[in-house]
């Protein structure tokens, strides 16, 4: 089953659903595609049927998500997109089977994911990253742990601290990569309201007597019975803490999948969460009919969202031949400056790739150590393909979400280069894991359209 | 900028095992390759070494090429699990018990066997199977390990390997820049499989060779269901289990891409006909979860039999390529290649290029465009 | 929820299915990853109940009712039969 549409969005944040109200308010036939139950992305996300689950600004999301012309496709995962004469052709696959669509303009809003940094333990289990930890907090309204230790770098640190605390867990420490003086940049006051939060945070947790660790990092991590060791390194100092859980991040990456995927041309820029997708003032990326909006073009997180969200509709909705001015590009501009500031804060030192020891997994999903990857870089691989053929990293499950960018990191350490030298690695379909069965869906073998045989 | 021998450009199974022979005989060789080794066809395809699906004309040299998979075993993740071809309509039997007598008797041990047989063996496939056939010599090999094996190879032999080095310009003579520097060399071996024709046109000699975009799949590993592996009467299936479970499925279904440009994508109609082929003949493919899909380029000539000769026209130059079943031919048209080129006799008939219409001079490739 | 819970907050209609035959509670709402992590089950045969959380890592996956999803996508049903291996 093909419908078509005029526009698609894939992702239901608040890039991709601003993107979806707007375009269908041009007239345009839209629909957005989201791989969850409800809209909101990952940073409203919220689980509609437990109480307390999300918040203000998200439910004002949802709400007006779906009162809008669209067609929405929550509870769908989009596993493969291509560019043909029509447009793009989504599939998908939802609880009712495969659905496919094509559209004349494809608005790619998918966001950002963690970015994970390995460390010798963060294969154990009670160990997580800070996205993770806030999905359980807001959405699933489940505490990480009972008495866990909080670490990494930028805004979710403090945000997840303090979840924890408020929802009546204990947080053994927080360890800030950072200094403090690190937070006070001048763009962090273009939003006061924020910076009111964060010290109100502080103070709750201050309150609360929980220790605050500046520039240290979590060394390793260790399962002591059925609780965890936690050692602390950093100005000279070494410190064991005890808990049950650790939730451990620094910072976000765009997700890449779908305009690598696509062939759009890509960037690197630390500031902006490492690599995303190259878009120009009115959110268009290199191949026609793509644009993209929100994280994915750059973390600089959910306020501008909204604003390139609609400035990529009315770019579609031009194209598509309505008349529409541009505008919105000096608050969305504006809106970036507090969340590329948070981005800067998370920016991962060599020394902590570095001091990765050999005997730690790196690649989960294969299982394999630094000191596997490290012997065959030394055996002449030099590139994330190459170390892929010769180890299968990245050929997980996981499709190197998880690893890529920490392996990455590697190759350049050890080969000399930087990390932007090193490159990505290509796009590939499924998007992600689908069931064989679900995305074949039922057929007749007679009418299998079958090519002529091969030759004698 | 050193003098050679022999330059070979493409580091895939047909120019490394021919660098190899000709080292043995004695030449100084480099290889000169635009990716990695085995970054071509010989590192993506599905890794089936099967006897089933060889060309009757190309059998003989299929059973060479296969001893020699059999040799480099746990190396490449070799396993000989036995090979099965299903039938399952009349038409289809007929295709089969056609084809598979003919390969027969060109050397490849095959057998038939009735569905309840096929089935007792392997409880995995489908109870519409009409007729299947067997061979106990086919198997796979885990072709992502291709590139490090030969890589390995190669520095054994001392045959000079360059990497990362595209070749962008050929004099005849021969002097061959890649990757920035110019060497020498007073033979050249062309085995660049899909980027072949741009090869040659450096020399300005014209190769009516075409490419296909193979595509390939790749499930989640799980639990074992099938051991040997499994084709179609009419080749559009190739399926097998690695011992981890997860599954490879391939047959040829077309993606869309040209070599010029990079690799190659998939295309979702193809790649869906692909998965519901494999899971009407293995029924427990249907839980596994697709990992990945990728295409793979298969440089081809409109007769379908390979280009293994003197390049037409240019003296000292050589080409080796457009072997259908290449993989597991390689090892053995390879070192036959090599063999034309140290002046002796190929021990195995080779495949004139210039049948194919090639040209040789500048003026009649630019009236024939 | 009682001071020995890792749920915040209150919840609606309880839920049950079993984990490699064992009984879970859940609660409406929650994904089976939430429901097998307030029951103290943090990890299993080849995987962890919550690493990622958004459906990335894979780490969560499991079979429920024969096929194969990341634990913390797939929402708490009644009778779901959750199994860590094939």
């Amino acid at each position: 089953m093909t419908a078509s549409y005029d526009v698609a969005v894939l992702g239901a944040g608040p890039a991709g659903a601003a993107a979806a109200i707007e375009a269908s308010s041009h007239g345009l036939r839209t629909i957005v595609f989201d791989e969850q139950v409800a809209a909101g992305g990952q940073v409203y996300r919220a689980s509609p049927r437990i109480e307390g689950s999300g918040d203000a600004d998200g439910d004002r999301l949802r709400d007006a998500f779906g009162k809008a012309g669209i067609d929405r496709r929550l509870a769908h995962r989009v596993w493969h997109i291509e560019r043909g004469d029509k447009g793009f052709g989504v599939y998908a696959l939802g609880a009712d089977g495969p659905f496919n669509a094509t559209a004349k303009a494809l608005i790619v809003a998918t966001g950002a994911q963690e970015r994970y940094v390995p460390f010798d333990g963060w294969d154990l289990p009670g160990v997580m990253g800070l996205a993770s930890a806030t999905v359980l907090l807001k959405s699933q309204r489940v505490l990480p742990g009972k008495c866990v230790v909080v670490a990494g770098a930028g805004p979710l640190l403090y945000a997840v601290a303090h979840g924890i605390v408020a929802g009546g867990g204990r947080v053994a420490a927080v360890v800030d990569a950072q200094p403090r003086h690190a937070w006070w940049r001048p763009d962090v006051l273009s939003r006061p309201d924020l910076v009111l939060r964060g010290i109100a945070w502080l103070n709750a947790l201050w309150h609360a007597g929980v220790p605050i660790f500046r520039g240290r990092v979590v060394r390793s991590v260790m399962r002591e019975g059925e609780a965890l060791r936690v050692c602390v390194v950093g100005n000279g100092r070494v410190r064991e803490i005890a808990c049950d859980t650790v939730c451990c991040g620094f910072g976000l990456m765009p997700s890449t999948d779908v305009t690598r995927l696509l062939g759009a041309t890509h960037a690197y820029e630390p500031s902006l969460g490492g690599w995303h997708v190259v878009v120009d003032d009115d959110q268009r990326t290199d191949v026609r009919g793509l644009y993209a909006a929100g994280d994915v073009a750059g973390v600089v997180g959910a306020a501008a969202a909204p604003f390139q969200g609609r400035i990529a509709a009315r770019s579609a909705a031009r194209n598509l031949g309505r008349t529409v001015d541009s505008e919105g590009k000096r608050e969305r501009d504006r809106a970036a400056r507090f969340g590329r500031a948070m981005t800067r804060l998370t920016q991962v030192d060599d020394e902590v790739i570095a001091a990765i020891p050999t005997g730690v997994t790196m690649c989960v999903c294969e299982g394999l150590t630094r000191a596997t990857l490290e012997a065959a870089i030394d055996d002449g691989c030099t590139t994330i393909n190459d170390l892929k053929s010769a180890t299968r990293c990245g050929m997980g499950a996981c499709g190197g979400r998880v690893c890529e960018d920490s392996v990455a990191r590697l190759i350049a350490l050890k080969t000399s280069r930087t990390r932007e030298e090193i490159g990505q690695a290509t796009g590939r379909s499924p998007l992600r894991p689908v069931e064989l069965d679900a995305i074949a869906g039922d057929f007749d073998y007679d009418a299998l359209p079958m090519p002529a045989p091969a030759p004698l | 900028m050193s003098g050679y021998d022999l330059a070979v450009v493409g580091a895939g199974i047909m120019g490394a095992t021919a660098a190899l022979r000709a080292r043995e005989g004695g030449m100084r060789v480099v290889v000169l390759e635009r990716d990695v080794a085995g970054a071509g066809a010989s590192g993506v395809n599905a890794g089936t070494l099967s006897l089933q699906i060889k060309r009757v004309g190309l059998m003989a040299y299929a059973l060479i090429g296969h001893e020699w998979w059999r040799r480099a075993g746990d190396a490449i993740g070799f396993k000989q699990t036995g090979g099965y071809t299903l039938a399952f309509n009349q038409r289809e039997q007929a295709m089969l018990e056609d084809r598979m007598r003919q390969k027969r008797a060109a050397g490849a041990p095959i057998e038939f066997l009735t569905p309840r047989e096929v089935r007792a063996r392997e409880p995995a496939l489908s109870n519409r199977i009409v007729a299947a056939s067997y061979c106990a010599e086919d198997g796979f090999a885990d072709s992502t390990r291709t590139g490090t094996y030969l890589r390995r190879l190669l520095r054994e032999a001392d045959v000079e390997l360059r990497e990362h080095s595209p070749v962008s310009a050929i004099e005849r003579g021969f002097r061959v820049t890649a990757g920035g520097e110019t060497i020498e060399a007073k033979r050249l071996l062309i085995a660049g499989g899909a980027w072949t024709a741009s090869l040659a046109a450096m020399l300005d000699v014209t190769l009516p060779i075409r490419v296909r975009t193979n595509t390939v799949t790749v499930t989640e590993p799980g639990p074992v269901h099938l051991h040997a592996g499994i084709g179609h009467a009419t080749g559009l299936l190739t399926l097998k289990q690695k011992p981890n479970g997860s599954y490879l499925i391939g047959g040829g279904w077309q993606g869309v891409g040209s070599p010029a440009t990079g690799r190659g994508r998939v295309l979702a109609e193809t790649l869906l006909q692909n998965l519901r082929l494999a899971r009407f003949a293995v029924p427990s493919v249907a839980t596994a979860r697709v990992l990945r899909s990728w295409t793979g380029y298969e440089a081809f000539v409109a007769d379908y039999w390979p280009l293994a000769g003197a390049l037409p026209g240019v003296p000292n130059a050589f080409v080796l390529t457009c072997v259908r079943g290449g993989y597991t031919i390689g090892p053995c048209i390879g070192p036959l290649v090599a063999d034309l080129i140290l002046g002796r006799e190929p021990a195995l008939p080779l495949f004139d290029p210039a049948r194919v219409n090639a040209i040789a001079s500048p003026a009649l490739a630019a009236a024939g465009r | 929820m009682n001071e020995h819970s890792l749920r915040i907050g209150n919840r609606g209609a309880p839920i049950h299915f079993r984990f490699d035959g064992k009984p879970i509670e859940a609660f409406d709402g929650e994904t089976v990853s939430t429901a097998l992590w307030a029951s103290g089950v943090r990890a299993f045969d080849g995987g962890r109940t919550y690493f990622c959380a958004m459906g990335v890592c894979q780490q969560c996956a499991v079979w429920i009712d024969g096929t194969r999803v990341e634990a913390c996508r797939a929402v708490a049903r009644n009778g779901l039969d959750v199994r860590s291996g094939a």
